[in-house]
């Protein structure tokens, strides 16, 4: 029975390499679910969210820009990215709030924007690959498997990032205003909720998520000015899979996604893994049209 | 002599460009408890929607306490006490009850007494205070509407306005919601309500203004001995 054998021995490699692409992905997933469940707009800027937020933590932090240091490198890029989604809300969202195709005309907004802060990156830090340092350095073995010890840390705190983010949506005054208004827009206004601000704190959370993902993937990775194009793309995935509508859903469903990546990649190759996400990706829509766990 | 506590003069608005309202104006001062009839969309709730801020009028002014609201944000005027609720509202459905009813008390002026209010709206309903922990969505049709006006309680308001109140209840149901709303109006809370039922609307108001094409066609004390049939053919324009 050599077969099982090997695929037993890829499964603690698989396991653990899916977990750390889960990890990421859940972060950027639920930034992206977070503006589409409050907003009713899927935001195409929100991977080059976390583009800035490598560059960003990288010019503050990295001995050739300001050198900083690490920390206060992630601190400003965390805060310049919810400025960011503040400053996007305003210019690209809130002018259209109220139109009848306000999902399409966000679509252009935001891939305009996107289009604007790529090549921006580009200008600004040239074409040259940079990398952030990690902020963990040395390695780990976990179930037989060496990871640094960077990775280690993704998988820890992703989680516990959701949590936090979670219990601030349920306990939290204007954390129940988020959930309260992607419900019930005209309720919320007729309660007092000022409306408006809390579209412009959703678009910061979900900035600040995809810039602080972005930071974490900047070490394991190169950052170019198109490092978030194909996280977005997982993002989307991962949020249309879940279930719109449901936080649970995009959670559970950006592990499913990450797994799934990297029993892929294992099996049929990187060059094929693509295809393969997108086929089962159509496969389980057909299945469950509303995703895992979908609302109306 | 004061201002009236709410005022609206010769207003217009509608949605679009279709007019829905023309030249409109009510008070609310002397007559503490107002209710509004009329057929279906000839403007009732457009009215509501004006003088809450959701939309904007096109011409003619609005006036709380004397001032002039015309442009403010709902939220603003919430916060000076005219709290809207309204028709078939469920609130929001994925919440919970007491979620739905904290939120109530958004507004600085009704948080602090909202551990008090929350106290006296579950005297009111009952039923809610079972269903606390409930999501709105798995309550029923008449449940709902009492999550909708004890979250209004909840805003502390000096002025409340109620859109159909009773649509599409069942008879027992419609009986409890309009003994708990006429306890509400009882205890001095200023109102305007929306009504179907004629015969509600009399117990519930002592004023009120028939409205025809987003005109106010005729208005009248409830006191003044009109019978159901009058007052429905006015209703149908046969007087």
């Amino acid at each position: 029975m050599d077969w099982i054998d090997s695929i037993l021995a890829a499964a603690q490699p698989i396991l653990v390499s899916g977990i750390v692409l889960a990890s990421l992905y859940a972060l950027m997933a639920t930034g992206l679910a977070l503006v589409w469940n409050t907003l009713g707009i899927f935001n195409f800027s929100h991977g080059v969210f976390m583009t800035l937020g490598a560059y960003i933590a990288w010019q503050f932090a990295d001995a050739r820009g300001y050198g900083l240091g690490l920390s206060i490198g992630i601190a400003i890029s965390v805060a310049a990215l919810a400025g960011l989604g503040v400053l996007f809300n305003r210019l690209l969202i809130a002018p259209f709030l109220g139109r009848k195709d306000i999902v399409l005309v966000a679509v252009m907004t935001t891939l305009a924007g996107a289009f604007f802060l790529e090549n921006s990156a580009l200008l600004t830090w040239g074409p040259r690959i940079k990398q952030l340092e990690r902020i963990l350095p040395g390695n780990i073995k976990l179930m037989g498997t060496a990871i640094s010890l960077h990775e280690f840390l993704i998988i820890v705190l992703a989680p516990l990032v959701l949590l936090a983010l979670w219990a601030f949506l349920k306990w939290t005054r204007p954390g129940s205003a988020i959930r309260a208004v992607g419900q019930n827009r005209d309720s919320a206004l007729l309660l007092g909720i000022r409306v408006n601000a809390i579209y412009a704190l959703t678009f910061a959370i979900s900035a600040a998520l995809a810039g602080g993902a972005g930071v974490l993937l900047g070490a394991i990775r190169f950052i170019t000015p198109t490092m978030g194009t194909e996280p977005l793309l997982k993002a989307f995935i991962v949020v249309i899979l879940g279930g719109l509508g449901s936080f649970g859903g995009t959670i559970v469903s950006a592990y499913l996604v990450g797994f799934m990546e990297a029993i892929s990649t294992f099996f049929f190759g990187a060059y094929w893994t693509q295809a393969v996400m997108f086929g089962l990706f159509i496969v389980i829509l057909v299945v469950l049209p509303r995703g895992l766990k979908g609302r109306d | 002599m004061t201002a009236p506590l709410l005022e609206v003069r010769a207003l217009s608005t509608g949605y679009g460009r279709t007019p829905v309202l023309h030249d409109i104006s009510i008070e609310l001062g002397q007559h503490r408890r107002i209710g509004l009839i009329g057929p279906n969309g000839h403007g009732k709730t457009t009215l509501l929607r004006a003088i809450s801020g959701l939309i904007a009028p096109w011409s003619g002014d609005i006036l709380l306490g004397g001032t002039s609201i015309v442009g403010a944000q709902p939220a603003q005027i919430v916060a000076e006490g005219l709290v809207h609720v309204a028709q078939a509202n469920a609130l929001f459905p994925h919440m919970t009850v007491q979620e739905n009813l904290r939120l109530g008390a958004y507004n600085k002026r009704a948080r602090a007494k909202s551990d008090e209010t929350l106290e006296r709206v579950y005297e009111l309903f009952p039923a809610l205070r079972e269903r606390r922990r409930q999501e709105c969505r798995t309550l029923s049709g008449g449940e709902r509407q009492m999550v909708s006006i004890g979250a209004a309680l909840m805003a502390q308001p000096e002025i409340l306005m109620l859109d159909e109140p009773t649509l599409g209840l069942s008879p027992k149901l419609k009986k409890e919601l309009c003994s708990a709303i006429e306890r509400i109006c009882e205890s001095g809370v200023p109102t305007i309500v929306v009504e179907q039922d004629i015969n509600f609307m009399l117990r519930l108001t002592d004023y009120f203004y028939l409205i025809n094409q987003g005109q106010v066609t005729a208005e009248f004390h409830a006191d003044q001995s009109l019978d159901n049939r009058q007052i429905m053919d006015m209703y149908l324009g046969l007087d």
